[in-house]
């Protein structure tokens, strides 16, 4: 362990955490770009955190400790995972044989469970219609994130995202195998439903709608701009599973030198640009579906990663 | 024969294109609404353009670029395009009365697929040969086949039979394309321009249909008229 790769980490941890805001004033102009309107700026996420870093904190009576510590722990839980996961550099870290993906996977469950928690804990209907719907979405997902996870260890066998990374740097005839095709689909499905996107989540904050909105209703001041920072961390996260681990894993930097670790964050954001244009036409072309209704497209990711798992075995 | 000897990238290429358009034709058989269904064939025509296309750069056969310039025209282009006007002019949007609900037909494609696997390896062990890309073209020429039929067979509206039929044809094409690579120029336009004819004389049994008959669900053609 050197003192650059401990000085690497730290520079992954630091990019997820101040270009989390970038990527999600990126969705939100674009998508107002593309019916037409101006849109708020680029940096308007800052804008809003900076804005909500100096309010007064404002709780309920009801609230207990979790209330306090929910958020923290959300917080703590999405600067774990870039510790474990490829964002700015294509080799293991310092840490960062904590734990593979499902280890990962465990870190950004536990934050979401801080937060249901969280939700209950006043005791107000909203928290526990948000928390509700959250626990049905995830039942629902968990089982394909799980499959998508066996069979992302069936093909590069094994769990390491960095192992895979290089596998499909390094063979053309992996990257283009139904297999990695088929993975790439359900996750995006995945992608969708995790960061709070059409065809499940809405864009528009009616209480009839609301499930992120919802859990996080009684929050004020700090405490919610926290909750608000870790949810674009934990987008930013998933993007960055999705891009340096499955779609894009070039351009990551080999070395660790100051130059290289620069580029592949300007790379880093470039490619989530990409992926957020994908988001954007989903968005704009997919209408929000009736609640139950919302098994179909987990039920298409299912079966691409059984489909995945079976392409894999007759290879 | 081509596919015994094709390198790991190029059979992950051809395995790709031959599973996406098994699925396509899944997304087929399940759509409630006859526009999407033609979309779906669309982009299973360019899916099978594009693999032809492959077929004529690692095969070193220069008249398969024609043909997949062909079939991207023909099949992916100007058949929906046909087609589409058919949909405009017809009043039908999606296929109100299913002999076969279409979770259920879901299944029962899904079981023609284990079917044309089993087949498939029979045939295949009878030729001799065993490549994974060999089974799994047989398997998916043979399925999409039996997806076709079953569309034929269980929906009523004119229309889903013209898509049944150009489904068949579809699978018919992707396995000849896999398996036997160096057919005759000829016969390959000969079936191209084959398709182009069934599906004008579909149109014009449509309007046909529409001005005697008033309908153009096979549901409502049951009563004989002299």
């Amino acid at each position: 362990m050197t003192a650059r790769d401990v000085l690497a980490q730290i520079a992954q941890v630091l990019a997820v955490l101040l270009l989390s805001p970038l990527i999600q004033g990126f969705i939100l102009k674009f998508e107002e770009c593309v019916q037409r309107a101006q849109g708020p700026s680029l940096v308007q996420p800052y804008r809003d955190l900076w804005k909500l870093f100096h309010k007064q904190l404002v709780v309920p009576e009801t609230a207990s400790w979790i209330f306090w510590s929910a958020p923290v722990a959300a917080f703590t839980a999405m600067m774990t995972v870039p510790l474990l996961i490829p964002v700015l550099t294509d080799y293991p870290l310092p840490l960062s044989n904590m734990g593979d993906i499902l280890g990962g996977g465990l870190i950004l469950t536990l934050g979401t469970f801080f937060v249901n928690l969280a939700a209950l804990d006043s005791g107000s209907a909203y928290g526990g219609i948000g928390s509700s719907r959250t626990v049905m979405v995830s039942i629902l997902a968990e089982p394909t994130l799980i499959l998508v996870f066996v069979a992302i260890t069936l093909m590069a066998k094994a769990m390491l995202p960095f192992v895979v990374n290089h596998l499909l740097v390094a063979d053309a005839a992996v990257y283009w195998s139904p297999t990695h095709l088929f993975l790439v689909l359900a996750f995006f499905i995945l992608l969708l439903v995790e960061t709070d996107r059409l065809p499940i989540h809405s864009s528009t904050h009616i209480e009839v709608y609301m499930i992120e909105e919802a859990r996080i209703l009684e929050y004020s001041g700090p405490l919610l701009g926290v909750l608000k920072w870790a949810s674009m961390m934990k987008q930013f996260i998933l993007y960055t599973i999705f891009c340096n681990v499955l779609v894009l894993p070039w351009g990551l930097s080999r070395e660790g030198t100051a130059v290289g670790i620069a580029a592949a964050a300007i790379t880093v954001v470039l490619k989530f640009f990409l992926v957020a244009c994908l988001v954007i036409v989903v968005e704009t072309a997919q209408s929000r579906l009736r609640f139950y209704r919302y098994q179909e497209p987990l039920a298409a990711a299912f079966l691409l990663a059984v489909l995945a798992v079976v392409a894999n075995q007759i290879r | 024969m081509l596919v015994t000897h094709l390198t790991p990238l190029a059979s992950s290429f051809f395995s790709l294109l031959a599973i996406a358009s098994l699925v396509l034709s899944f997304v087929m058989l399940g759509s409630q609404w006859l526009r999407d269904y033609m979309y779906a064939f669309g982009l299973q025509s360019w899916l099978i353009a594009v693999l032809s296309a492959l077929m004529a750069f690692y095969g070193g056969y220069p008249e398969l670029y024609l043909i997949a310039l062909f079939t991207a025209l023909f099949r992916g282009l100007v058949l929906p395009y046909l087609v589409l006007r058919i949909l405009r002019r017809m009043q039908v949007s999606r296929e109100l009365h299913l002999v076969v609900q279409r979770s259920s037909s879901l299944v029962v494609g899904s079981l023609c697929v284990m079917f044309s696997l089993v087949i498939a390896y029979r045939i295949a062990g009878a030729v001799g040969l065993t490549q994974n890309v060999v089974v799994l073209a047989l398997t998916v020429m043979l399925s999409m086949k039996l997806i076709g039929f079953l569309m034929l067979a269980v929906r009523h509206e004119a229309i889903s039979h013209i898509l049944g039929l150009l489904l068949l044809e579809n699978g018919i094409f992707l396995g000849s394309q896999i398996l036997i690579p160096g057919m005759p120029l000829l016969i390959e336009l000969v079936i191209l321009f084959d398709l182009l004819v069934a599906v004008v004389c579909f149109g014009v049994l449509v309007r046909y249909l529409l001005a005697h008959a008033g309908t153009t669900s096979s549901r409502d053609l049951k009563r004989l008229v002299g």
